[in-house]
């Protein structure tokens, strides 16, 4: 078989060279968050890392993130020591910044090596898909935005997640799969949202018998369920003898944040707020009663608490509820018909659920629904008519993440760059289905993708110029409820195709 | 970068895909597109996008990318960023924008000369004011009189960004992407080896290096030029004439190719039949052009004048002597109406041609510079250093020029002007290292020519760009920009296949004759030498008596490298234009690879 041109580590050498130049870029409080953890690993005892709070940013990721980052510390200590004091809030040498952000790209191997696993483990005719697939994830500008402007590593942790589904193809590595996935939780507890697909498939997969859902595999069950308590003993076993536990979750899970995080992730509660907003002002004409403390916070922006004036408030438990059945919808497919591409399905189907409607959601959380739809979205045309409005809202609401002017360029063109070179490849690699297309849903992609376009213009440009710096929520509304008809418009569809197929 | 491929299933524009597929056959010129494998990682991107990809997807792509990595470039700090007193050229475009929008036209060249007094031909002139007007709309501050010297507000940093990105999209992009085209035409070249030429050339490190970097405009001016040039390829002569005084109009240092735009019009009014007609035509339009050029800048001072504005409002007392030829004024009643607009032309040129300075400045991988190492030649008497470079640089142009006015052709012109451009950056009085992109731009265009993306020019247009950039590491560094120049250097060597990261480019699948393993020798002796450099330079620093003992060696290896380039350059300038007969072509083969 002939190569297919350019390689993953082609695109890795220049995607690096831009990474480097983006440096000096924009960087979040995110920066400081991590540079504060490889202080607290680097120079505090392993007890006292979940209790440390002399910065307000505590250390809220689980274990293995905290040794990812101590072994970070120790070669951060031969670069700049300062870096390392706990005390040192702020602190950003350039030693420090070119350090992390270094970081960033060396960790980000990971993905590229997930990646070319990804495209090996395909063959013939989808092979080509496959490297246009994996190499859209590589260069993926949600990526490029919060990891290598705002600062996080996603690209290493997405990589330990496609390695995992990547091993789910083949019986013979399905156990890895499911332990890589469980060390992933204990890096990255937001990976919980795709738990109960991997939980379905492996209990359906490998700890069933194929032929019968009553033969119970005893030996497989034994060894998911030893390996699995292996990695979570080796994360939160030192803690566990100490009692910490109970300290780890509240750190971990803090339920006492509000609906929608500070910028409305573009989800049902985001067109919800959008409701609620319209209605204050229908609402005096309709006879509907107003609330009169929330109104104060119609104005302030998004920040902070949501209260609604005028539709009912939605408490922790609706989400989780809702969440819940959405996701079990699609699992019911995947415990039936335990494939590899139903897995993926369920599991862009689990992470839609979770984004959609989960609890104080945030806009990076839509990765959580794009990398695994990018696997499968060049199955056939039907699979990337539903990709496409996710992937145009997807990372259009993750503009407002930068919010500088001389990233601004960067962050349009380059997503733009993106949209239109694998939109189009993608056009010309996806075979066709085999099933009729079904109504309208190409014609509204296209009008949706259209709309992006005056959208952004006006969020960037007409709205700085006409009203200056008042309402500044404006734009911000008005991205994440696009975005959020797009996501939820490609979860429509997507879920017509997960179960027509 | 693209990435589409032949697909599997029907695409829906069938017809006009079709076309492209037998356009791109028609030429067998291209060796790129008949090999199986991409040679280089540049074309592997561009792999894709062969036969079934119509350019028009292609270059939206093609340009974003480029895009991306100058505005990424220009997040890292500018000339004089945080150096007082006098800053860099940072500074110098910004107070232009000062001073062309706050006084009037008659005070432009005389304003406070000691902080970065205007020393541009007028057309910088007119576009600093243009940029300080739109400047101002934004923030009045920045070019605020006296007051916004020196200013280092990072908005203000991201508006004077965004000038030379638009600047350079209006322009120098334009000028390229049409020059690739055509010229790509002429030789032959099939549309997709054409785009991988038009990144490579776009992606050339050291105009990014120096434009979205360090700071300045040159590519302005060298896009005018390439437009000059384009307009060459098409015939239009008047154009030509139109494009290269603009271009001289934006940067003196245009001059480098004048001699080339001179040969090559003068000679195809001469060659093959003497055309009067045609002369006279480019003649007067020449002459219109810098009368056009000149006009704003003359009914400026007019109008200033009759609204009683002095163009020196420092000096009181009677009129100080003209810049240059203070006779003049004996000849001139200095009340005429017409005396304030002489006495401005007579101040531009001293301004912009500094003939006071020294035969080179800093230090600059030139002839010159490189020689004052062995002989300290800077203690000599300027008139005889001034003669002794005019005559040493007509020496190194009249050979191309010859060649160029006896054999007008169009595809020999990059190639004329290159070595002109050689000629004058190692041998001409007061040579600033960035000039260096002057030579560098129309080699570079090389790529798009016949048998350009071939292994033997990619191997010499890549070591004249590594070895220019290489060159103007010591200006970087003062600014703290080593990573954008490591990044951007190596990113290219990297696209195109060159050393360091590889040595593709120099063995052939067949044939291994002794030229090749001359040029691997040679080039290769010189990337060991700058990779030496570099560690030299990271490790030790200079013994205190000879503390630019570093930058010397760079200057004199940089210089042996450039004299390298210019001989390349007219050899194959030589061999090219078939000006020498047959029989003494096989010899000159030969010699043309050293």
């Amino acid at each position: 078989m002939t190569e297919i041109y350019p390689s993953l580590a082609q695109c890795a050498v220049v995607a690096a060279a831009l990474k480097i130049l983006l440096f000096p870029a924009y960087k979040s409080t995110d920066f400081e968050v991590h540079r504060n953890w490889l202080a607290i690993t680097n120079s505090l005892p392993l007890w006292e890392w979940y209790y440390e709070k002399t910065s307000e940013w505590t250390l809220d990721y689980p274990p293995f993130f905290a040794y990812f980052e101590w072994v970070m510390s120790q070669v951060a200590k031969l670069v700049d020591p300062a870096m390392l004091k706990v005390y040192n809030v702020e602190y950003d040498s350039w030693q420090t910044i070119y350090f992390q952000r270094f970081t960033v790209i060396v960790t980000e191997l990971l993905l590229v090596y997930a990646l070319q696993m990804f495209v090996d483990s395909s063959h013939g005719a989808s092979k080509r898909a496959a490297q246009a697939a994996a190499i859209s994830i590589l260069l993926s500008p949600g990526l490029l935005i919060i990891d290598h402007i705002h600062f996080q590593y996603n690209g290493c942790m997405y990589g330990v997640l496609i390695a995992s589904l990547v091993l789910a193809r083949k019986k013979s590595t399905l156990l890895w799969s499911g332990l890589l996935f469980a060390a992933l939780l204990c890096m990255k507890h937001i990976y919980l949202y795709l738990a109960p697909a991997y939980f379905v498939f492996l209990l359906r997969a490998y700890c069933l018998s194929p032929k019968s859902i009553f033969r119970i595999q005893f030996l497989n069950c034994l060894k998911l369920g030893a390996g699995i308590a292996a990695i979570f003993g080796a994360a939160f076993g030192p803690f566990a003898l100490k009692g910490q536990i109970p300290q780890i979750f509240s750190r971990l899970f803090p339920f006492s944040r509000g609906l929608c995080h500070a910028y409305w992730a573009p989800n049902v509660w985001a067109m919800y707020s959008f409701m609620d907003r319209a209605l204050i002002v229908v609402a005096p004409r309709l006879g509907l009663s107003v609330k009169e403390d929330a109104l104060q916070s119609v104005t302030r922006g998004l920040v902070g608490d949501t209260s609604f004036a005028v539709l009912p408030d939605v408490t922790p438990r609706i989400c989780f509820a809702l969440t819940l059945v959405f996701q079990a919808i699609p699992l019911l497919k995947l415990f039936s018909q335990p494939t590899w591409d139903n897995f993926i399905g369920a599991v862009t189907l689990c992470g839609y659920a979770s984004f959609l409607f989960g609890w104080h959601v945030h806009e990076k959380a839509v990765l959580l629904v794009i990398i695994p739809f990018s696997l499968i979205a060049l199955k056939d045309r039907r699979y990337l008519g539903a990709f496409r409005p996710l992937a145009v809202a997807g990372h259009v609401s993750l503009f407002p993440l930068l919010f500088t002017p001389a990233e601004f360029p960067i962050k349009t063109v380059y997503t733009v760059f993106w949209l239109i070179l694998f939109l189009m490849a993608f056009d010309r690699l996806a075979p066709a289905s085999s099933r009729a297309r079904f109504f309208l849903f190409d014609r509204f992609s296209t009008l949706y993708i259209t709309v992006s376009i005056p959208l952004i213009v006006y969020c960037s440009l007409v709205h700085g110029i006409v009203f200056g710096k008042s309402y500044e929520f404006l734009p911000l509304m008005f991205t994440s409820s696009y975005s959020a008809i797009g996501v939820v418009g490609s979860w429509v569809g997507f879920m017509v195709v997960y179960f027509t197929s | 970068m693209a990435k589409p491929s032949p697909s599997p299933h029907k695409p829906r524009r069938k017809a006009k895909q079709a076309a492209h597929a037998t356009s791109s056959l028609r030429n067998v010129n291209s060796a790129e597109s008949m090999t199986r494998a991409p040679a280089f990682p540049l074309a592997a991107f561009l792999w894709p996008a062969r036969g079934t990809v119509s350019q028009w997807e292609l270059l939206p792509l093609i340009l974003m990318a480029v895009g991306l990595f100058r505005w990424a470039a220009g997040l890292w700090g500018y000339s004089g960023f945080e150096k007082p007193p006098m800053f860099g050229d940072y500074e110098a475009q910004r107070h232009w924008m000062e001073i062309t929008t706050q006084l009037p036209v008659s005070q432009w060249y005389f304003h406070d000369l000691q902080w970065w007094g205007l020393d541009y031909p007028p057309l910088t002139a007119y576009h600093s004011w243009l940029c300080g007007k739109i400047g101002s709309l934004i923030d009045p501050a920045w070019f605020a009189l006296f007051s916004s010297r020196g200013s280092h507000d990072p908005t203000l940093k991201i508006f004077m960004r965004a000038t030379v990105i638009v600047s350079e999209y209006l322009v120098y992009i334009p000028a390229v992407v049409i020059f690739v085209r055509r010229y790509s035409r002429l030789n032959g070249v099939a549309t997709w080896s054409a785009a991988v030429a038009l990144v490579a050339i776009l992606m050339q490190p050291a105009t990014i290096l120096i434009d979205h970097v360090h700071f300045q405009y040159n590519t302005v001016m060298l896009g005018l030029v390439v437009a000059s040039m384009s307009s060459m390829l098409a015939g239009r002569n008047l154009w030509a004439a139109v494009f290269f005084v603009a271009a001289l109009g934006f940067k003196q240092m245009a001059l480098y190719y004048a001699f080339s735009v001179f040969a090559y019009l003068l000679g195809s009014c001469v060659f093959p039949r003497i055309n009067v007609p045609r002369f006279i035509a480019i003649a007067t339009v020449t002459a219109a052009s810098f009368a056009i050029l000149l006009l704003p800048l003359v009914l400026g001072t007019l109008s200033d004048v009759k609204h009683g504005i002095d163009s020196r409002p420092d000096i009181d007392g009677p009129r100080p002597p003209l810049a240059l030829f203070p006779q003049l004024a004996d000849y001139l009643d200095t009340e005429a109406f017409y005396y304030p607009v002489v006495e401005q032309l007579v101040q531009m040129v001293p301004r912009v041609f500094p003939f006071a300075r020294g035969l080179f400045e800093d230090k600059v991988a030139n002839f010159w510079c490189a020689l004052n190492v062995v002989v300290k030649i800077k203690h000599y008497p300027t008139a005889l250093l001034q003669r002794g470079a005019l005559v040493a640089t007509l020496a190194s142009i009249v050979p191309p020029n010859l060649v160029l006015f006896f054999r007008p052709r169009k595809d020999i012109l990059p190639l004329a002007f290159a070595t002109t451009a050689w000629g004058f950056f190692l041998f001409s009085y007061q040579v600033h290292e960035k000039s260096v992109l002057l030579p560098l731009a129309p080699m570079t265009l090389l790529l798009a020519g016949s048998h350009g993306l071939g292994k033997s020019t990619r191997a010499w247009v890549g070591f004249a760009n590594i070895l220019g950039c290489w060159t103007m590491f010591p200006l970087l560094q003062r600014v703290d920009l080593a990573v954008p120049y490591a990044v951007l250097t190596l990113l290219w060597a990297y696209l195109l296949g060159l050393p360091p990261t590889s040595l593709s480019a120099y063995f052939n699948e067949g044939g291994n004759n002794w030229t090749e393993w001359a040029t691997l020798f040679i080039h290769g002796a010189f990337y060991l030498a700058m990779l030496f450099w570099h560690v030299l330079v990271q490790t030790l620093k200079p013994p205190p008596d000879k503390p630019d003992l570093w930058v010397v060696a760079n200057v004199g290896v940089g210089a042996a490298g450039f004299c390298l380039c210019y001989l390349w350059c007219l050899g194959r300038l030589v061999v090219q234009s078939e000006i020498l007969p047959r029989s003494w072509f096989q010899k000159k083969e030969k010699s043309k690879t050293q």
